[in-house]
């Protein structure tokens, strides 16, 4: 199980960096970036989870509610989400400008800045 | 490089780091198996200290509230940000949407759409604001509850049209409610301060646990919050917005 | 200084510019762009004066605050704390005197977007002063994303042009992914050791051999603030990003954004890994060391490829970045006082760098160094401030930067490694000497009007508007010209200050005191006043018996680079060694997806580096 759980995490974070990487398209590439992100919020909240825990919410509980699960990690994921969707939208910000711009969404198309 | 130099390259380079993560993931403890002392000391007192009943809510806004304090800014500098971004640059003009075939009458919108947009509108405003003020009882907060309040904006265009949505966004009005809602926090933090105890410590009655109004600053700071929230996403609603509708490149 | 006051002081160092940036985002459209100009310059300036309150308070212990009240209870952390210490303070007090310079620079030339310029201007100070001073890692991580978020705005401000936009993708994307490098760190941290405080973390860890979870969590750590802070192969994303923000941005982030990356890593390993058994430092200091020298060579020499001036001084950005990261990375106070006083001196002149290309773009209306050829007539002053300048990052004495210089010698030596002093002579005459060619081709209307190698790419685009506008007659304004040279000048006063360089040095041992900070912040006894008598003495040694010769050989090696470089009988010599770097101008394409995939290799490379290191 934990091979399973620890691994979505490697998988999600490459994955969504190789279709940065391979992107040909600007919106591509910022979704692809919340993919990594997304596996960062995964790997917080795995690190918090207790086997047959409950959320940590101490209201209608049954009579023997057992441990709860991690609220630290909850906070900490919470407030990469936050900052997750900051970042995206400075970036399709960015893209909408690009494409006025630039006339393009292809990254590899882009050759304001080279050497 | 090539694209496909690139590639190979990447594959490469994936190939090492999936070894590394993998060699720090597999030291990690057994999945479900344990958490921190932290956290379980946490779990014990917060509901006692803080006559809150979701822990998470109190470790954002109370433990941890300088955390969410930049957490806030993170959102209010990513807002100005986008404005700035998306602001209209000396060679464009606001034009709204002209009627390219002025001759055709334009068929009215569809009634269904309307009061679909109308009864998900309203529904969503209200779950908005109950999400923001139970954020101390149940998960959810100012964070949540902000972006559901912000997301009638999204229905209402949906529904509607630009012209009629532009009404409901007056541009000074969402930043000032934006700049209140972030000097909110700040000041809510000050009351500590002026009470002598530390920045951000909670100094308002408690309350009694499970009631609308417990946990002291914490749901005034989730009032902020969601405050600072909504009017953040109506902005970049209305930015997005005027980006696609009405701004237009002037020839030149 | 009392702890009362004190203790109103250090949460004041980020309130008060919080406080300010959300009032100017909320309400500044209501108000003349004047009173926007002062009440932001003002909220600067008293930030500046509480971090310098802190820098002097904090002098023989780090003042530990706990936020909301919450002291460690039951032997764990439970709240978020401050913990100040006198480099930390120094560092906030930097960025905070860069910002009054950024925001005196812009009034009235500037469109600050009603006011939304200032609000995140504000909050990058904010942002960079949490991160000096805090002593949680979740925040250091918060603190690191907002500098971020502010900073990805702050480059793609002139909109109208693809440059800058291309720039801030490149770095939006680059930094982000550094960003969750970092969270990934502190989540396999608090899964080891059951705590997000740098003390505790450090605590739990101390004495214990680190397996495969504590190696990757440093390389993660470290790989994250290495991507900000534009080492090598991390930094392709700088010369995009700098070399087309706005002046008074490049301002901010040549001066502190990418040394804000340098102070994390060196914080987490102060705090967290250097109590690791087995003696890592050693190992660990030659990785460090080999980063450094290739950021310092490969930024010289792209340096010297660049015709567009802004993007130029991005390169010698970089490569005095190498520099700050040999001397941080010799894992040493003396070190670490060096690579302080030279951010320091180096933040000064470059800024003052920064704000006279700027003056000249705004009587020019261009940043090539080509186009400008001959063109600098009338514009004295900031030619002179140029020159001094790029004189200054030669470690001309006395400024300060000369001072740093001889402590980061020093340093090298006692380790053992005196080689290093030709690395950075060689980086430093190479960077400076670009900058000297560029100043002797435009005001002095040397050398060719083509570059020798024509093969150079963009050369034009510098993301600044009114390029097709004439050029303004009459004189630069005053609020163009002043800053640089205030500027300057404390770079001077600093220099000629005695005992800067044993204040440097108590500083950094107190920084690097590992179970001292960890006694401070849990309250546990024992640590007490770090041995720093030693270094002390050292450095007031190394600066009172610093080779004037060899700074001034320095200073004069520059000039003959940028003369020969101008001189048209050494043209067959330039174009060879122009096609004999091509490879590595290709390399920096610009695209995301060269520069992502550089990053990915660049971690695993760390991370095996890393391994080996620390076992």
């Amino acid at each position: 199980m934990s091979v399973l759980a620890y691994g979505v995490v490697a998988w999600l974070f490459l994955i969504g960096i190789y279709g940065v990487v391979s992107s040909r398209n600007l919106i591509h590439l910022v979704v692809c970036l919340s993919v990594s992100q997304s596996a960062t919020d995964i790997l917080l909240l795995e690190i918090g989870y207790r086997a047959g825990g409950h959320a940590p919410v101490f209201v209608d509980l049954p009579a023997h509610p057992g441990p709860a699960v991690d609220a630290v990690m909850q906070a900490l994921a919470l407030t990469d989400v936050v900052i997750g969707a900051a970042v995206t939208g400075l970036l399709l910000a960015l893209a909408v400008q690009v494409h006025k711009r630039a006339g393009t969404l292809d990254p590899d198309k882009l050759r304001a800045t080279r050497d | 490089m090539s694209r496909s130099a690139r590639l190979m390259f990447f594959a490469a380079a994936a190939a090492a780091l999936a070894a590394t993560l993998g060699v720090g993931l597999s030291g990690l403890p057994s999945f479900g198996s344990q958490i921190s002392a932290y956290a379980r000391m946490l779990n014990e007192l917060a509901p006692a200290q803080r006559h809150v009943t979701d822990v998470v809510s109190a470790i954002s806004f109370d433990y941890r509230g300088i955390d969410t304090l930049f957490e806030e800014f993170i959102l209010l500098s990513a807002v100005t940000g986008i404005s700035v971004l998306l602001r209209p640059l000396s060679d464009e003009s606001r034009q709204l949407p002209e009627d390219k075939a002025p001759d055709r009458t334009i068929p009215p919108p569809s009634p269904a759409v309307w009061l679909l947009a109308v009864f998900l509108g309203s529904l969503l405003v209200l779950t908005g604001i109950e999400t923001v003020t139970h954020g101390q009882l149940t998960p959810g907060g100012g964070f949540q509850g902000g972006v559901i309040v912000a997301s009638a904006v999204y229905v209402a265009y949906l529904g509607t049209n630009y012209v009629t949505v532009e009404r409901f966004q007056p541009g000074a009005l969402l930043e000032a409610t934006d700049g209140v809602g972030a000097s909110g926090y700040v000041v809510i933090g000050l009351l500590g301060l002026l009470a002598g105890a530390d920045f951000l410590s909670n100094v308002v009655g408690l309350g009694g646990t499970g009631n609308l109004i417990s946990g002291g600053t914490i749901p005034l700071l989730n009032l902020v919050v969601g405050v600072e929230v909504a009017g953040g996403f109506a902005i970049l609603a209305s930015e997005f917005l005027d980006q696609t509708a009405v701004i237009r490149t002037r020839r030149r | 200084m009392d702890l009362v006051s004190a203790s109103a002081v250090i949460p004041a160092s980020v309130v008060v510019p919080l406080g300010g940036a959300a009032l100017m985002a909320g309400f500044s459209g209501l108000l003349p762009r004047w009173v926007r100009d002062v009440i932001a310059t003002a909220v600067a300036v008293a930030t500046v004066t509480l971090t310098l309150i802190l820098m002097v308070a904090s002098a023989g212990r780090p003042m530990i605050y706990w936020f909301s009240g919450w002291r460690p209870a039951r032997g764990m952390t439970i709240g978020v704390d401050y913990a100040v210490g006198p480099l930390g303070a120094g560092m906030a007090s930097l960025a905070g005197l860069l910002v009054c310079a950024a925001l005196v620079y812009c009034w009235r030339y500037f469109d600050s977007a009603r006011g939304r310029y200032h609000s995140l201007v504000l909050i990058f100070l904010a942002a960079s002063v949490d991160f000096c001073l805090t002593g949680d890692l979740f925040n250091l991580f918060v603190a690191f994303e907002l500098v971020a978020v502010t900073a990805f705005s702050l480059t793609g401000y002139n909109a109208g042009h693809p440059a800058p936009l291309q720039g801030a993708i490149n770095f939006a994307v680059t930094n982000s992914l550094g960003g969750m490098t970092v969270l990934m760190g502190v989540g396999f941290l608090y899964a080891r050791t059951g705590s997000l405080n740098l003390a505790q973390i450090g605590q739990e860890l101390a004495g214990r051999r680190p397996d495969g979870l504590v190696v990757v969590a440093f390389a993660l750590l470290a790989g994250g603030f290495l991507i900000k802070a534009a080492v090598v192969p991390f930094h392709f994303w700088l010369p995009d990003a700098y070399g087309s923000a706005p002046i008074p941005v490049c301002v901010l982030f040549a001066g502190v954004l990418s040394e804000l990356g340098l102070f994390g890593l060196i914080r987490v390993w102060d705090t967290v890994f250097s109590g690791l058994a087995g003696g890592p430092t050693p190992r660990m200091r030659a990785v460090l060391l080999g980063l450094g020298i290739a950021t310092a060579l490969v930024g010289a020499v792209m340096a010297l490829a660049q015709t567009q001036l802004k993007r130029m001084l991005a390169f010698v950005t970089m490569s005095h970045l190498g520099i700050y990261l040999i001397g941080v990375g010799l894992l040493t106070s003396l070190g670490l006082a060096g690579a302080s006083l030279l951010v320091i001196g180096d933040a000064l002149a470059k800024s003052a760098l920064f704000l006279g290309v700027g003056a000249v773009q705004h009587q020019r209306r261009t940043v090539s160094e080509l186009k400008l050829r001959g063109r600098g007539r009338g514009l004295a002053v900031t030619g002179v401030t140029i020159a001094v300048g790029a004189l200054v990052l030669a470690d001309l004495p006395p400024f300060v930067s000369s001072d740093g210089h001889a402590l980061l010698v020093s340093a090298a030596d006692q380790a053992g490694l005196p080689w290093l002093e030709i690395v950075i002579a060689l980086t430093v005459v190479l960077s400076s000497g670009a900058v000297l060619r560029a100043a002797g081709r435009i005001w002095l209307g040397w050398g060719a009007a083509e570059s020798p190698s024509p093969d150079v790419g963009t050369a034009d685009d510098s993301g600044d508007e009114a390029e097709d506008q004439p050029d303004t007659t009459g004189r630069v304004p005053l609020t163009m010209m002043l800053p640089p040279l205030a500027l300057l000048a404390i770079g001077l006063g600093l220099g000629l200050a005695p005992g800067l360089a044993a204040q440097a040095a108590a500083a950094a041992a107190s920084f690097s005191d590992r179970a001292g900070y960890a006694a401070a912040v849990l309250g546990t006894p024992g640590g007490g006043t770090p041995a720093s008598g030693p270094v002390v003495a050292a450095a007031s040694h190394a600066v009172s018996a610093s080779g004037l010769l060899t700074d001034l050989g320095q200073v004069a090696v520059a000039l003959c680079v940028a003369a020969v470089a101008l001189d048209r009988r050494t043209v067959r010599l330039r174009r060879a060694l122009a096609a004999g770097t091509g490879w590595l101008r290709r390399l920096h394409s610009g695209l995301v997806g060269d520069q992502v995939t550089w990053l990915v290799a660049g971690l695993a490379l760390l991370a095996a580096l890393g391994g080996v290191a620390l076992r």
